[in-house]
């Protein structure tokens, strides 16, 4: 009898080695574990087997039982591994077909640069303020220290709606409406438009500007270029250099015209700084003491700083594009590269 | 202005080459944009700025190189006249408008053209050469800054020179052979008859100095510079003279400049040169400027010694005295642009050199700021992650742009701001619209073979308002053109629905609740197709236009292709919509039950109709109704269509059974057929 289950087991040992799919293994385990399989019928069959040889036989039967379902778990387990590895096969996808993506568009590089330039300076504690595109002559000029007739409005050629309405050479008017409305200590920045009547190969008649100033008691013009650097440091990077040259605007005194080291060649010489090593970014000065008596300010109580730039030259110089125009032909080829 | 290298050198001592003088001289605050050789000698072209007429000249500029070297300026030759006879009477009308007038004649002169010395230097520096005695008063112009004009004498009427303004309409010819129509605040220079040249501007035919003059008269003098300034203007000259007066010359100088140029006539073209006429009622007199060491310091923000101010500024020509703990500062003639404390601290910062100022950052106050994200940044997000990519437009348009879009004549987009010198036509009126550059775009965008053309710009536009300025609006409009897409996405509508739910997003992007949307053919915009669009509505106001672009508009801006446009005429109105406040709502606690019914309607039905009948029957209980299937064709009538609907029932207090959905959707089915005539399809 226990030889029967030895050879039950060997033989249940065989088959199972060579089910090689999860339906075989099925089959087996009902084959020897079902309701009607082997080894249930030798269990059902336990009763007619005497007393005293029932307790060792019932023990060698339930370890055959046991080692059979051990293997069939086994094996199971393999075949199921063997079978999914199949499915796993078949569901290959051509990983090279393009990705599929939601066509998101692109912000202007003017845009984008201004975002960058309005962050570093929220960061450092300016807010933003607006002024109208179409101002008054006041504002554009005369609040500015440059009354009519000045020779300073030669330096910016103006588009005239009326005697005194004119498209804003500038954002500076901005200063002075907000120095009318407040009181120091101010910290702004100005972004915007701004109108030039001339229009050829480097320029173009509407723009973008963004001015800044400071006004508090005891700015100084190291302060100024404490501010200055931080922030060109930050769009063009650490190792760029200043140079504050001396010039001339009606709105601000000390004045100055800041160059920095050529971002192209890193000061070697090239085309975009005519070989100098450096480029012209920026012009800046202490606010003119004029300037503050137009705004109802005691010039012997406060000073000032004041700093404006053209967007669309820090852009070309940050992404080196080469012709402005570029920028308000709105082709979708160079929009798209930003 | 440009200057000659040895030139300089005649007046200031400095033996650093023309690349390092150019250098010195950028960092002073004379630019120096070019540097030309020639003939031995380098000429430096410099950007002067407008409040340094003084160095219009070579002398200034040789004085600044002296005071920026340290080394020392040395004045011209000062010319030994001999002196014979006086000429003409002189009579200053306006001493305002003419503050000195200085005069000699020269008699006897051989005019001829000048040595080539002379013509040399003076086309180096870009003036056009003529005969001696011309060429001399530019090459003394050039030298001192002062303008000078020479006269016939012979051909001046009577013995007299007179000083005064137009009168109303005079003609007169001036010398480069136009006829000016004066008018009478310009001032002129006039004989005993007629005038005889503009003053300061430029001189007139009728006393031009040729070869076959004899005898010439010989001006130098000082006139008021915004009336220069408006002459010129007004009658569109502009000469190096006019240049120099506008900005302001050394009234100073007016004599030596005269005498100057009188013995170099003299020696070159020969001649006897008369004794001086000066008119100059009231002579220039320096004004003290107090300037304490601390004002110095505190603006520029750096300890510069008191001494080293004092020498500064001494170098440059101006008296100094020591007072106490400051200086009293008298600035020299040749320095008008020099009238307040800030003027004395810019000259000592700018020889200190801005470079040896060190940068710091202010300590400041804390403020709250209110840099909130804005909604205009919160619309570019949305709309680029629709897809839109951002264009930017000018700010002008060409007015019949109007009429391209079919705008009404009494629409207020044609009450236009008008730039009164506009570059060109096509830019003469501020925009009250950004659709036309936006197809603008579209179509050069065609033209370069690109499809899938979407954009968007937020900008503002102009109207008219009853301030002095006129109203600013900010303005969103897109432009989207559908076409081709994979073919899994392809569908027949011409992007319509794409650009409403590019709107549809933008308003959940800026949490606007609610919206309607209303197809009326009275509102729609002229530009676009009247079966094709829609206004957009929030609490009745109108917000927004979207639709697809009228042919007629396509063909005249020359498009081919559809092109749908969403236009929000005004940002701000949209603002008041926000909601502040984000609220949670419980989640649901029973299960929702899900049906899907199909309905054949009349093709006139609207969606939105049959969704809002099927809402109104229980709208406790229906969550939501929402729209998959539209179906036009085999096995439905011409005249209908087929609508499906995914409908969504829950209740908030139990778990709906299938009898209670069951009846609810027989009584939506009743309600449909009876209210709108449909049937369920089978």
């Amino acid at each position: 009898m226990l030889n029967d289950l030895d050879s039950i087991k060997s033989l249940a040992g065989e088959e199972i080695e060579k089910a090689d799919s999860l339906k075989a293994v099925q089959d087996l385990k009902v084959r020897y574990l079902g309701k009607k399989g082997i080894i249930t019928g030798k269990i059902k069959s336990l009763a007619a087997i005497a007393k005293e040889d029932r307790r060792e036989y019932g023990k060698s039967l339930n370890d055959v039982k046991i080692y059979i379902e051990e293997l069939l778990g086994v094996r199971e387990k393999a075949c199921k591994a063997v079978e999914l590895n199949k499915t796993l096969q078949i569901q290959r996808i051509d990983v090279t077909i393009p990705g599929y993506r939601i066509p998101a568009g692109h912000l202007h590089p003017t845009t984008q640069v201004l975002g960058e330039i309005i962050g570093i300076f929220t960061s450092l504690g300016f807010h933003v303020e607006e002024g109208p595109e179409v101002e008054l002559d006041f504002y554009n000029f005369e609040a500015l220290n440059m009354p009519k007739e000045h020779p300073a409005r030669d330096m910016q050629d103006t588009f005239y709606i009326s005697d005194d309405v004119v498209l804003r050479t500038h954002t500076s008017p901005v200063q002075v409406r907000v120095m009318q409305n407040n009181t120091p200590p101010l910290r702004v920045i100005a972004p915007g438009k701004v109108y030039r009547c001339d229009a050829d190969v480097t320029h173009i008649p509407m723009f973008h500007q963004l001015e800044g100033f400071m006004v508090d008691k005891h700015i100084t013009m190291s302060h100024l270029k404490g501010v200055l650097e931080v922030f060109i440091q930050r769009v063009f990077g650490a190792d760029t250099k200043l140079r504050f040259r001396p010039s001339f605007f009606p709105f601000t005194e000390p004045s100055a015209e800041i160059d920095i080291s050529c971002v192209i060649c890193r000061g070697a010489g090239c085309n975009v700084c005519k070989n100098t090593g450096w480029l012209e970014i920026l012009g800046a000065g202490m606010i003119n003491p004029r300037v503050f008596e137009m705004a109802g300010y005691d010039p012997a109580q406060y000073t000032g700083f004041a700093f404006g730039m053209g967007i669309e030259r820090v852009a070309m110089l940050k992404y080196g594009i080469d012709d402005i125009r570029l920028f308000y032909e709105n082709d979708k080829r160079f929009l798209d590269q930003f | 202005m440009k200057a000659s290298y040895n030139w300089l050198k005649e007046f200031v001592d400095f033996s650093l080459p023309p690349l390092e003088i150019a250098h010195a001289l950028t960092m002073a605050g004379l630019e120096v944009e070019g540097v030309v050789e020639a003939d031995g000698d380098t000429v430096f072209d410099i950007n002067v700025t407008p409040n340094r007429p003084d160095c219009l000249s070579i002398i200034g500029i040789a004085r600044e190189i002296s005071a920026i070297l340290k080394v020392p300026f040395r004045s011209g030759p000062a010319g030994a006249l001999e002196q014979k006879g006086r000429g003409p009477e002189v009579t200053v009308r306006d001493t305002r408008l003419c503050r000195r007038y200085a005069s000699r004649t020269i008699t006897g002169v051989k005019p001829a053209p000048s040595p080539d010395w002379l013509v040399r230097r003076l086309e180096s520096h870009g003036i056009r050469t003529s005969i001696n005695v011309v060429d001399i008063t530019n090459y003394v112009l050039l030298e001192t800054g002062q303008p000078l004009h020479a006269f016939d004498l012979d051909k001046l009427a009577g013995t007299k020179i007179e000083v005064r303004t137009a009168g109303p309409s005079e003609k007169f010819r001036t010398l480069d052979n136009e006829d000016r129509i004066l008018n009478p605040d310009m001032l002129m220079i006039c004989d005993a008859e007629r005038p005889v040249a503009l003053a300061g501007i430029i001189g007139g035919m009728n006393s031009e100095v040729s070869l076959s003059t004899m005898n010439v008269l010989l001006e130098s003098a000082n006139f008021f510079p915004s009336s220069v300034r408006r002459t010129a203007k007004a009658l569109g000259v502009s000469t190096e003279s006019s240049y120099r007066f506008e900005r302001g010359v050394d009234i100073n100088n007016v004599t030596v400049a005269l005498d100057r140029a009188a013995s170099m006539i003299a020696e070159i073209a020969g001649g006897c040169v008369s004794g001086l006429t000066d008119v100059y009622p009231s002579p220039f007199t320096a004004g003290d400027i107090r300037i304490s060491f601390n004002q110095i310091n505190s603006l520029i923000g750096i300890e510069i010694p008191g001494p080293l101010a004092e020498r500064i500024l001494t170098d440059l020509g101006f008296g100094v005295k020591r007072e106490g703990e400051g200086l009293v500062v008298n600035p020299p003639s040749f320095r008008q642009d020099i009238q307040a404390e800030v003027d004395i601290i810019e000259e000592i910062a700018r020889l200190y050199g801005y470079g040896n100022i060190p940068a710091s950052l202010p300590s400041i106050q804390l403020q709250p700021t209110c840099n909130e994200p804005g909604i205009i940044e919160a619309i570019r997000k949305s709309l680029v992650r629709s897809g839109f990519t951002e264009v930017i437009n000018y700010s002008f348009f060409y007015p019949d742009s109007l009429d391209r879009l079919n705008i009404a004549l009494n629409d207020r987009r044609r009450d236009m701001i008008l730039i009164s010198n506009p570059l060109r036509k096509e830019e003469s009126a501020m925009r009250t619209t950004l659709i036309p550059a936006l197809l603008s775009n579209v179509c050069l965008n065609f033209n370069r073979g690109e499809k899938n053309v979407r954009f968007f710009e937020i900008s503002r536009v102009f109207l008219p308002s009853s301030e002095k300025l006129p109203e600013e609006v900010v303005q969103v409009a897109a432009v989207y053109n559908k076409g081709e897409t994979a073919s899994l996405w392809e569908t027949t509508h011409d992007g319509f629905y794409d650009v409403k739910g590019a709107l549809e997003n933008l308003f959940i992007d800026l949490k606007i609740k609610d919206h309607s949307i209303e197809q009326s053919p009275e509102f729609t915009e002229p530009y676009l197709h009247p079966g094709k669009s829609c206004t957009v509505r929030i609490s009745d106001e109108k917000i927004a236009s979207l639709g697809a672009v009228h042919p007629s508009v396509l063909e005249s801006f020359d498009i081919r292709g559809n092109v749908i446009i969403l236009e929000i005429p005004d940002v701000a109105k949209l603002k008041k919509y926000i909601s502040a406040k984000t609220s949670f709502s419980p989640l649901p606690k029973f299960p929702r039950v899900e049906r899907d019914i199909a309905l054949v309607v009349s093709k006139g039905v609207t969606i939105e109709r049959v969704r809002r009948a099927i809402l109104s029957v229980d709208s406790n209980i229906i969550e939501s109704v929402v729209p998959f299937d539209i179906y036009i064709g085999k096995s439905i009538p011409d005249d209908k269509k087929s609508i499906a609907f995914s409908i969504l029932f829950r209740s908030a207090d139990r778990t709906l059974t299938d009898q209670e959905v069951d009846a609810l959707q027989a009584v939506i089915i009743e309600k449909l057929k009876k209210e709108l005539d449909a049937e369920l399809r089978g």
